[in-house]
């Protein structure tokens, strides 16, 4: 049996996280009562493009674009991950018909959204049978290798939406300001799955970050990379009940890159996989840069009410396995 | 060549006050082993900064919070064997065990957090060697100063050795031995204290920026010769 679905990138995740998520946010799918992560059971997977073109990008380049962007994530070298190009299709982003197809598609309804994966999930495994990706034509975009003013750069918004075609949910690593009109200006983001895009013009959305490496090689590790990276843990509390949705961050001095999950119970457990061994320096913070249904189910109940915090102990992540739990207590604001 | 008597005893007079000087001499004889045990204070060092950064959208950066980091100031132990080359020149094996703390201070938080200083506790162990070059203090027979310099491995392990950071390490220094005690005829020859006082250079380890960092360094030691 399978169901779709459906992620809007810069509107609201219908999706729930999987308990055992480890980097960041995995989509979690329900399979037999629990949350497994969603992900392809088999690599390469196959990809199709559409031959549809718009203002300032051919067919071609959007192929070239989109293929650049496969190969990032390709390229991540503790990570399994594999893609290949099945041809050009003149199948439709988003139905059913047995092909991962990439294209544009005009949906000037949908005023917000850059781009937007849906999925195709066998509900007896959570395995992704199938997964699209439209990218609204409604937008300006550009392929120019410096960015292009007033345009979106395709291949940093495929990025990001490869990163949810792999199985990857949204990560909180950003900095945003509120506009004036409504929504969110970017000041910073220190992830490609941050949930809100670059301005137009930008091309700093090209490359992958600690976060998104981390995230990908927990999903699809690679043969030796679980012997060779560790993972942190451990539980955020308020009051001595456990937070659910604190963002979680792990900094590492020695590359300066940070890594980030969420607590995912009610416990207010964390676990952040997919890191490099070594010491790092931890710090939890509210949601507060980004629509928190961009992270979470809107039903659930995110406690966005404390103060931003760092443990006051170095936290070691071992080679091969875990820190041990680590008890963070916060306070309200 | 005929030695007369009255020569003779001038020559075994003057041979026995040699060996009373040579025994109550730090300055010891080209094969003697030395044996030390004592304890150092390692001064306080940075171990780098970093700042948590975020890409803008101009390929610029935005900052998070700020770190620095140090590898506070501890005691260790140290052991010492060695032997002599020359009168003047001795090699040296040594170890030397300390716990001092790695702390990362952090600041400057972009949403106000206080300022912090998260802490651990490592184990370090220098393990290596060296050379000591002792001066001739002719007006004092007891004491005798000397250089030193060597170097080795260093290993130094985070809280419940749950990671082993390795690295190497230099030191380069002087100080002065004294003898308390000697024994020309006995198994144990000598007995004495060393004090000296080093810079001792640390690399890589659990340095965050991967670099050489030097620290002071002072200690006094129990020495045994055979």
């Amino acid at each position: 049996m399978t169901r779709r679905l459906s992620i809007a990138v810069l509107a609201a995740l219908l999706v729930a996280p999987a308990d055992s998520a480890f980097a960041y946010l995995k989509f979690g799918v329900p399979v037999n009562g629990r949350q497994v992560a969603l992900k392809w059971a088999q690599t390469p997977i196959r990809y199709f493009v559409t031959n549809v073109s718009v203002p300032g990008v051919t067919a071609d380049d959007f192929q070239a674009a989109v293929a650049r962007a496969f190969a990032s994530w390709h390229g991540v070298t503790t990570a399994s991950i594999s893609y290949q190009l099945g041809g050009a299709t003149n199948a439709v982003p988003g139905r059913d018909d047995g092909l991962s197809t990439l294209g544009f598609v005009s949906r000037p309804d949908l005023d917000r959204v850059l781009a937007s994966t849906s999925f195709l999930v066998d509900t007896a495994t959570g395995a992704l049978v199938e997964s699209d990706i439209f990218f609204n034509a409604a937008f300006p975009w550009s392929v120019a290798s410096g960015g292009e003013a007033n345009r979106f750069d395709l291949e940093s918004i495929a990025l990001h939406e490869i990163g949810h075609f792999s199985g990857l949910g949204h990560s909180a690593l950003g900095e945003t300001e509120l506009r004036a009109g409504g929504g969110r200006t970017v000041l910073a983001a220190e992830a490609v799955m941050f949930p809100i895009a670059f301005a137009p013009g930008s091309t700093a959305g090209r490359r992958l970050k600690a976060d998104d490496v981390a995230g990908i090689s927990d999903l699809y590790p690679a043969a030796d990379s679980t012997r060779t990276t560790g993972t942190l843990s451990g539980r955020v509390t308020k009051n001595g009940t456990g937070v659910f949705g604190a963002h979680v961050v792990a900094f590492d001095p020695a590359t300066g890159s940070m890594v980030a999950s969420f607590t995912l119970n009610t416990n207010g457990q964390f676990s952040i996989g997919g890191l490099s061994p070594g010491p790092r320096v931890v710090r939890v913070e509210p949601i507060d840069d980004a629509d928190i249904d961009s992270f979470f189910d809107s039903t659930r109940q995110v406690d966005i009410d404390f103060r931003v915090a760092f443990v006051d102990r170095v936290v070691i992540v071992p080679r091969g396995g875990d820190s041990g739990e680590i008890a963070i207590a916060v306070v309200p604001k | 060549m005929r030695i007369t008597p009255t020569a003779c005893i001038v020559l075994l007079f003057g041979a026995t006050a040699a060996h009373d000087a040579a025994a109550q001499s730090a300055a010891a004889a080209p094969g003697r082993i030395e044996a030390s045990g004592g304890g150092s204070w390692i001064g306080r060092t940075s171990t780098g900064a970093a700042d948590a950064d975020e890409t803008t959208p101009s390929n610029g950066s935005l900052r998070i919070f700020s770190t620095s980091s140090d590898l506070a100031a501890a005691p260790s132990f140290d052991v010492r064997v060695g032997v002599r080359v020359t009168r003047a020149l001795a090699v040296e094996a040594e170890t030397a065990y300390s716990r001092p703390e790695l702390r990362v201070a952090i600041s400057g938080d972009i949403e106000s957090a206080a300022a912090t200083t998260a802490v651990e506790r490592i184990q370090q162990y220098l393990i290596g060697g060296g050379v000591v070059w002792y001066l001739p203090a002719p007006r004092w027979p007891r004491l005798a100063p000397f250089v030193s310099g060597g170097g080795g491995y260093l290993r130094q392990l985070h809280e419940q050795a749950l990671l082993v950071q390795t690295g190497r390490y230099f030191q380069i220094g002087g100080g002065v031995a004294y003898l308390l005690a000697s024994r020309p005829d006995g198994r144990l020859k000598a007995t004495g204290v060393r004090v000296d006082a080093r810079a001792v250079v640390r690399r890589d380890g659990v340095a965050f920026d991967g670099g050489s960092h030097a620290a002071p360094a002072v200690g006094a030691s129990f020495f045994v010769r055979f």
